[in-house]
């Protein structure tokens, strides 16, 4: 009967969305608040749940870095076996032009099931050119085409007179909610995204390259989280989350994925996670591939064991040093954090990922998808008993 | 030596645009050092055996050791049958902190904790982790009974000096062979200008390589049942700023651009590159500040780098071959210097990047 409401709620939540809804970030939004007010899903600290010790950033997202922006197109059309449940989520590294102002970035290739376009630039040269594309599996080339054009219009000199530029665009596989091989996404949806990226609070759940992924069983999608770092620096994540299954589900360590009762959908098929760190710390490429490394620990905490058929590929970067690629200096002056204190990053790091990937899964609305297979969003109020019942809200209390 | 010299001319001519340092050797980066502990006795064993030692040990001092200071280096290993210790550290966190040895594979413990006790002698803080590269020399050498003595060691890194370096059979070089003739250390040193400044690569090579298939000439002392391990090993010295990205972009690119290397491709040789800048010294003292500042050159000048290093070990590496006198070693093996003739061979080879024995 509850799980009866339950679909019925959340399906008329979704049926008052336009076949093709363009969800869009709304900046001054203050972190607690979910962007989905209306609906029932929530972001994990609205319902009482912290992770970690660190405090987050004033939106708890990626963007908490300053000059980072978001943008998502979401893209809703049809039903049965023709449902497209796609789109693209786009991460600006800064307020710049990032083609004629690189930034120091790094990759980890957890588990290479996967694909992120650009990275032999990045492990070669230390430094991220592009923006960052999330999206679905087959939608990779028309989105790098896409970028690569976004790319040349800002910078008139790409692939002329200046280098070429190999765009990141990063997949996970949405195909039990959307017909993926139909490829419906364009050139404008990609460019509509770019247009969209804000700072500020970002839109999570069934958005952007997250509207057919499913995580743990439930519905996934785009998470976000941050930490500060000694009053002066953060490290955001941002997540696709598309991976791992249900009885592997912890949320700050509690078996979740075991105790939740009904909301079985059909396909437990693990198909990846893409995770990208954002950090304002002065870091150079070999420390930012620590950071990579310490992503992977946040996504082991959620429970995830990265399958075989899970991409679990890491992107991290740093926006302290910007390389300029106009003003030709023959020695570069530039900073990075001593080893001996790095550590708090990784702290940082770890806790943000994990509710990153828990903001992915509680924000995540249920999607009826391809061939009316669906996905339910994570059930709030079994959360909420479960993490009681294991004395994590109301009774822990975290610095 | 006058042949011998005739042929560094030849060599001279062909080897590249970069003028030379002053001592064509590791050593013209400011504050490097170079030691060798060289052991060549007929020892009986205390089970009675006779044994034959034809080994030592190389010390290369990156920068002042009492000196609380790291330089970020970069190493790549292709083969993988020499030992590298230190090298999750290089990996990972893309520095050094101690003197950079190569000896005998067996002696390579020996060697690690010599490092840490030059270390705690001088009062560092940190010494670790040592950086020992250890190399296969038992064609010529009883390496299961030669055993260094540590205070050898020490006393080889208190007198290491920053002047000219010995170089052919001498230290770690003197169980060496290569091409199946002798080898052993080799130095070189080159010297560009980037944006008008100038700076200096040095490279320090003990080649033990290509013995098995790349050089098969009756002449030379090829054995192909001895079970020896061929492998390279580069140290290079640079005294531009680079970061750890850049330095490994060098070591990767250098190793399949040089022409020398290219004799590795039909056999089975492994290499140790290892490159440090001296340029980003990061000062630990009282564990350092909060952030680093560092410089970095343009990646634009990469390739000029690149260029000179790999003429600097191009002529460490004949150099090597070059100035190696002959050793007889054990089970009556003796190894001979290479003869002009196959200096100009070798070079016509590395030319035309050609394997065959025709």
């Amino acid at each position: 009967m509850k799980r009866r409401n339950f679909i019925k709620r959340t399906l008329l939540g979704f049926s008052i969305l336009p076949s093709e809804a363009l969800i869009e970030n709304t900046p001054g939004r203050p972190y607690t608040k979910s962007l989905f007010t209306d609906s029932s899903q929530k972001r994990l600290r609205e319902i009482g749940i912290k992770i970690g010790n660190l405090q987050p950033g004033p939106y708890n997202a990626i963007t908490d870095v300053e000059g980072v922006k978001v943008g998502h197109t979401t893209i809703i059309k049809g039903g049965g076996e023709k449902a497209v449940r796609t789109g693209v989520t786009v991460i600006i590294p800064h307020g710049g032009n990032i083609y004629e102002e690189n930034v120091f970035a790094s990759f980890f290739n957890l588990n290479g099931w996967g694909e992120m376009t650009g990275i032999s630039s990045i492990e070669n040269t230390g430094r991220l050119e592009t923006p960052v594309f999330l999206t679905g599996t087959y939608n990779v080339g028309i989105v790098y085409d896409a970028a690569v054009k976004y790319l040349a219009r800002i910078s008139p000199k790409m692939g002329d007179s200046d280098r070429m530029v190999a765009p990141v665009v990063a997949e996970c596989f949405d195909d039990f909610l959307s017909d993926t091989r139909s490829r419906q996404i364009s050139e404008k949806d990609v460019f509509r995204a770019i247009e969209k990226a804000r700072g500020g609070a970002v839109a999570e759940g069934a958005v952007g390259g997250g509207t057919g992924m499913t995580s743990f069983g439930f519905k996934g999608g785009i998470g976000t989280s941050s930490r500060r770092v000694n009053d002066k620096y953060k490290v955001g994540v941002l997540v696709m989350a598309n991976t791992a299954s249900r009885n592997q589900l912890r949320i700050d360590g509690v078996p979740v994925g075991k105790e939740i009762k009904g909301f079985q959908e059909k396909s437990g098929k693990t198909k990846s996670i893409i995770l990208i760190a954002a950090t304002d710390a002065p870091l150079l490429p070999y420390q930012l591939k620590k950071i990579a490394k310490r992503v992977a620990l946040g996504l082991a905490q959620t429970g995830a064991i990265s399958q075989t058929g899970s991409g679990d590929i890491i992107l991290a970067f740093s926006t302290a040093n910007k390389i300029s690629r106009k003003k030709r200096v023959s020695f570069h002056n530039i900073k990075a954090i001593n080893d001996f204190e790095i550590t708090p990053f990784y702290q940082a790091t770890v806790e943000a990922t994990q509710e990153a990937i828990i903001n992915a899964l509680t924000s995540a609305q249920t999607t009826v998808g391809r061939d009316g297979n669906t996905a339910y969003g994570i059930p709030l109020d079994q959360v909420e008993q479960i993490m009681k019942k294991y004395m994590r809200i109301g009774i822990r209390s975290h610095e | 030596m006058n042949k011998k010299q005739k042929a560094l001319e030849t060599i001279e001519l062909k080897l590249g645009k970069f003028p030379r340092g002053d001592k064509n050797s590791i050593t013209d980066l400011m504050g490097v050092k170079v030691g060798h502990l060289s052991i060549n006795k007929d020892i009986l064993d205390p089970s009675g055996e006779k044994a034959v030692i034809r080994t030592g040990l190389t010390a290369v001092l990156p920068y002042p050791m009492e000196k609380e200071i790291r330089l970020f280096t970069g190493s790549l290993n292709l083969g993988g049958k020499n030992e590298v210790t230190g090298y999750e550290v290089m990996d990972d966190f893309c520095y050094l902190n101690s003197p950079i040895v190569i000896t005998n594979c067996f002696n390579v413990g020996k060697a690690y904790n010599a490092i840490l006790s030059y270390g705690f002698a001088l009062k560092r803080t940190e010494i670790w982790p040592p950086l020992v590269i250890g190399v296969d020399d038992s064609y010529l050498d009883d390496m299961r009974k030669s055993h260094l003595d540590e205070r050898d060691i020490l006393e080889t890194f208190l007198n290491a000096s920053g002047g000219e370096v010995d170089q052919g059979s001498i230290g770690v070089g003197l169980g060496l062979r290569a091409f199946g003739w002798k080898g052993g250390i080799g130095a070189a040193s080159r010297v560009f200008s980037l944006d008008k400044e100038k700076f200096t690569c040095g490279v320090l090579v003990a080649s033990n390589h290509s013995n098995q298939k790349a050089m098969k000439k009756p002449e030379a002392n090829f054995r192909s049942d001895d079970g020896e391990e061929d492998s390279l090993i580069m140290i290079i010295g640079v005294d531009a700023p680079l970061v750890p990205y850049q330095i490994k972009h060098i070591t990767k690119s250098l190793v399949v651009s040089l022409p020398s290397t290219n004799l590795f491709k039909n056999s089975s040789d492994s290499m140790t590159c290892i490159l440090f800048s001296t340029a980003n010294p990061m000062c630990l003292e009282n564990d350092g500040p909060f952030v680093f500042d560092f410089q970095m050159v343009d990646d634009s000048f990469l390739e000029t780098v690149i260029q000179a290093a790999a003429e600097a070990c191009h002529e460490a590496l004949l150099n090597s071959l070059i100035k190696a006198a002959p050793v007889q070693g054990r089970l009556a093996r003796r190894v001979e210097t290479i003869p002009d003739h196959e200096i100009n061979r070798l070079l016509e080879k590395f030319e035309n990047q050609d394997l065959s024995d025709k």
